[in-house]
This record gives C-alpha cells, structure tokens and sequence, in this order.
C-alpha cells in the first residue's frame, strides 16, 4: 500500500503543482481590423538576421494553434505551408523588412493571385525569444546496487518576451502592435525522488499573445 | 543549476558476467562508435515551385556528376566528422526551379543543346562550408553554399558566368540535436541559393544581355585538330549573330 501511496503522492505534486508565471500583454492599435468570410491570417518568424531574439519554431507553432482554435478562433494559414505557398518572397534573405515594401512586392500578377487564393488578410512576423535568466542551487544523484536516490534543491528563473507585428496585406499598413512579457521561477526539490515544479513560461506567453491576437484581428479590442 | 551523479560500484568485475553488464558494455562500445564514426547527413526535403514571372528562355540543365555526387566533409573540434550529401538534393532542386522559372526546361547531359532549346544552364558547386554554435559561440548552426552558373548558347559558347553565394542558418533552440540542426541549416542554404537565383536570373547583366539580343546562338566552338583554314572560318563567324528562329 506504501508505494501506491507515495505514487500517486508523487503524480500530484507533479500534475498540479507548478512554478507561478506572471505575464504582460501590450497592445497598440493603428488601423481598425476585421476578418471576413474566408479570409485567414500567417504567423510567420523574422528571420532575416542572426538574431538572440529570434522565435522559436514551437512558439510560432502555438501562437498559431492558439489564434486559430476556440469559437472565436480564426483561419490560420502555417509558417511552413505560406513560405512554401510565397515562395520566393518571403525567405530570409527576400522577405519584406517593412509595410511599405509590400505594395511593390503585391503588383507581381502571379504573387497577388497567390495572395488572393489563400485569402491572405493579416501577416503577423514573431520576434522575441524565452531565455534563462538565473538558476542556482545543487542536486545530487546516487546509484547503487541496492538502489538510488536523489537530494538537493534546484531552482532557475525563465523570461520570454515576444512582439508581433500586425501587417494587414490589403491596405500595406501596420495594423498594430501586441507585446507578450512572462516571468516565473521553477523549483525542483529532490529527496529520493526530483519533484519538478515547473514554471510554464513560454506556454503562458503564447496563450497570453494568441488569444490577444485573436482579439485583435477580431477588432474585438 | 548544477547536479552530478555518483555511480557507487564495488565490485565491477563481477557485474561483468551478468546480462546487465553486457548490455552496459554494449551500450558503451555503442556511444563510442557513434562518437567515432563520420556522421552523414542527407538534404531530405521538398523544395517549392518559385511564384515568379517566368524567364523568357528555354533552357537544358546539365546536373554533371561532380554536382549531383557532391558531398562536403569537415571535422569540428569536440563534435566529430561530418560529412553533408549536398549533391543528392541537386537534381530535385533545379527540377523546381526550373519548373517555375523558364518557359521550358529539359535536363541534358553536355553543354550542347537542340532547337527549340535556347541554351544550357550549368550549375556547379565551389565551396562550402558549416560551422556549429559551440564553434562561433552563438545559437545556430550556420551553411554556406558557394555556386557557380554557366549559361552556354544553344552551340555550347559560353553565354556568361556568375557566382552565388547562399547562406543558411538554423537556431539550437529548435533543433533537439547537431544533425537535424546542421540538415536544417543547409536546406536553408540551398532554399537561399533557390530564392536568389529565381529573383536575380533575368537580371544577370550577361542573361538581360543574352534574352535583350533574343537569345542567338553562335557556331560551335571550333576543335584545335582542325585546321588553320576552318579556324580562321571559325574566328570570323563569332561577329555574325544567329537569330532565334523557335
């Protein structure tokens, strides 16, 4: 009965503890929005230069699958499939840096039907990253033929900060701007067993930025 | 953070005999023959069709064997051999380039082409290069592609020459090892070389100069056996342009 206890002891620490998050979302608006029938939006990395701040691929993913998902939730074409879908206009080394390059890029005839076809209306480029910003403590970890067992305390502290900038494909303006800020710690205590209690940082930053994007492209904000 | 493991065992020996031991033995003898070995790495993608105003020319595409076979190997410090099958991606590369960019485009094996052809394009490989973060103590693993295209006319005169120069970088923090990140930033590269070269062919001054004339063909060059006769015929000629009758 004594190892069933401490397991599903050990399952709750681990499912429902976890390190506290605290996030910021910021938003400035510069053209009113709206998504119509049929109309769909990409969430796209900038990559133009080797950058500390550029996003990762799993948080492009999210924020997308975020935007995209509940009853609000609104077309979302993937990065993979529009760089494909542009291709070459919008690599690294093609991509447009700003709105007011959009118009020249847009009177190529088979670019603007390309446009057309996917029902292309917002274009939001990531930029921002989730990094490390303090760790300390120690942990010790001993096997032996007997057994093993672990003792110390860990702890480290994760920051994201990630900016979406909004370009509205048909009118070539910058529709606006949200910024996603999240900060929280994560402990691992260990006696015997590591109970990890991690902090969700970046997770929280996605959810935080996708469903203030979806509000966004809504107008709803 | 900073954590370490004591392995506590007193008699090793004895272990040795056991079927944990062998496995352990195993696994060891295993990791070192990875570490050891040259770490291959195929280009396994597919590469887009270009959405550009197609170039007015009709073109063969000589892949020769150097291009297709090419495979550059390097060994970095603390991280192995590698060796990157840059060439296998070639034939499907130009395939979708051309696809999307000429009129018309068929793959030849010389640098001499048939009407209703136009003239040979033929890329080659020069250099490159791969570095990994621990090497330039940043966060990506980095390809650099150097190619080199030779346009021929439809007799095999070279038309011009140029160089490319492509680049491809892939971050750490999404890759989960130095393979598929060092894959990833070269399917970057050659994605680079493609983008460029779709956007900047017709500029090319030779090409813009070559289409803007309508594409002629001057006679074959002519072979050092034959004689000074048929030569100085030969020299002659190269001032006389042949239209584009296709």
């Amino acid at each position: 009965m004594k190892p069933l206890l401490f397991f599903s002891t050990t399952l709750f620490f681990m499912i429902f503890l976890s390190g506290c998050v605290t996030s910021t979302v910021q938003q400035v608006r510069q053209t009113p929005t709206a998504m119509q029938e049929g109309d769909s939006i990409v969430v796209i990395g900038r990559r133009n230069r080797p950058s500390q701040a550029e996003a990762e691929l799993d948080f492009i993913d999210c924020v997308g699958r975020t935007v995209g998902s509940g009853r609000d939730g609104v077309q979302v074409i993937s990065e993979q499939a529009f760089m494909d879908a542009m291709f070459p206009w919008f690599e690294p080394r093609t991509a447009p840096l700003n709105t007011t390059d959009l118009p020249g890029l847009l009177t190529q005839p088979l670019l603007a039907e390309r446009v057309r076809e996917i029902g292309l209306k917002y274009l939001v480029w990531l930029e921002g990253s989730t990094k490390r910003v303090a760790q300390g403590g120690s942990l010790s970890c001993t096997i032996t033929p007997g057994g093993g067992g672990c003792f110390g305390f860990l702890s480290w502290e994760n920051d994201s900060s990630y900016e979406a900038s909004i370009w509205d494909t048909h009118t070539a303006k910058t529709a606006g701007r949200i910024s996603s800020d999240a900060a929280g710690t994560s402990y691992m205590p260990a006696i015997v067993v590591p109970i990890p209690l991690i902090a969700r940082v970046q997770s929280s930053a996605c959810s935080s930025l996708g469903d203030q994007l979806k509000l966004f492209v809504n107008n709803s904000s | 953070m900073t954590g370490h493991l004591n392995i506590i065992n007193q008699d090793w020996g004895r272990h040795l005999g056991n079927v944990s031991g062998a496995l352990t033995l195993f696994f060891c003898l295993f990791a070192l023959s990875g570490c050891a070995g040259t770490k291959q790495l195929a280009i396994d993608t597919t590469f887009p069709i270009p959405v550009i105003e197609k170039a007015p020319v009709r073109l063969g595409i000589f892949l020769d064997d150097t291009l297709v076979n090419y495979a550059h190997k390097e060994t970095i410090d603390q991280s192995g051999t590698w060796e990157v099958q840059i060439g296998q991606a070639q034939t499907q590369l130009f395939t979708n380039l051309a696809t999307g960019l000429f009129e018309s485009y068929t793959f030849v094996s010389d640098n001499t082409v048939a009407p209703p052809m136009d003239g040979v394009l033929k890329p080659s490989i020069t250099e490159v290069q791969f570095s990994v973060p621990a090497q330039t103590r940043s966060d990506y693993y980095e390809v650099w592609v150097r190619y080199e295209f030779e346009l021929y006319d439809r007799s095999g005169n070279v038309i011009g020459n140029w160089k490319l120069p492509a680049y491809g970088k892939a971050s750490k923090n999404n890759y989960g090892s130095s393979s598929n990140g060092l894959q990833a930033a070269a399917i970057a590269a050659c994605r680079d070389a493609m983008a460029f070269f779709s956007i900047n062919f017709s500029r090319e001054p030779a090409v813009h100069k070559w289409i803007a004339a309508g594409k002629p063909s001057q006679p074959a060059p002519v072979m050092a056996t034959e004689s000074p006769a048929v030569e100085s015929d030969g020299e002659t000629s190269t001032t006389s342009q042949e239209g584009d009758s296709a």
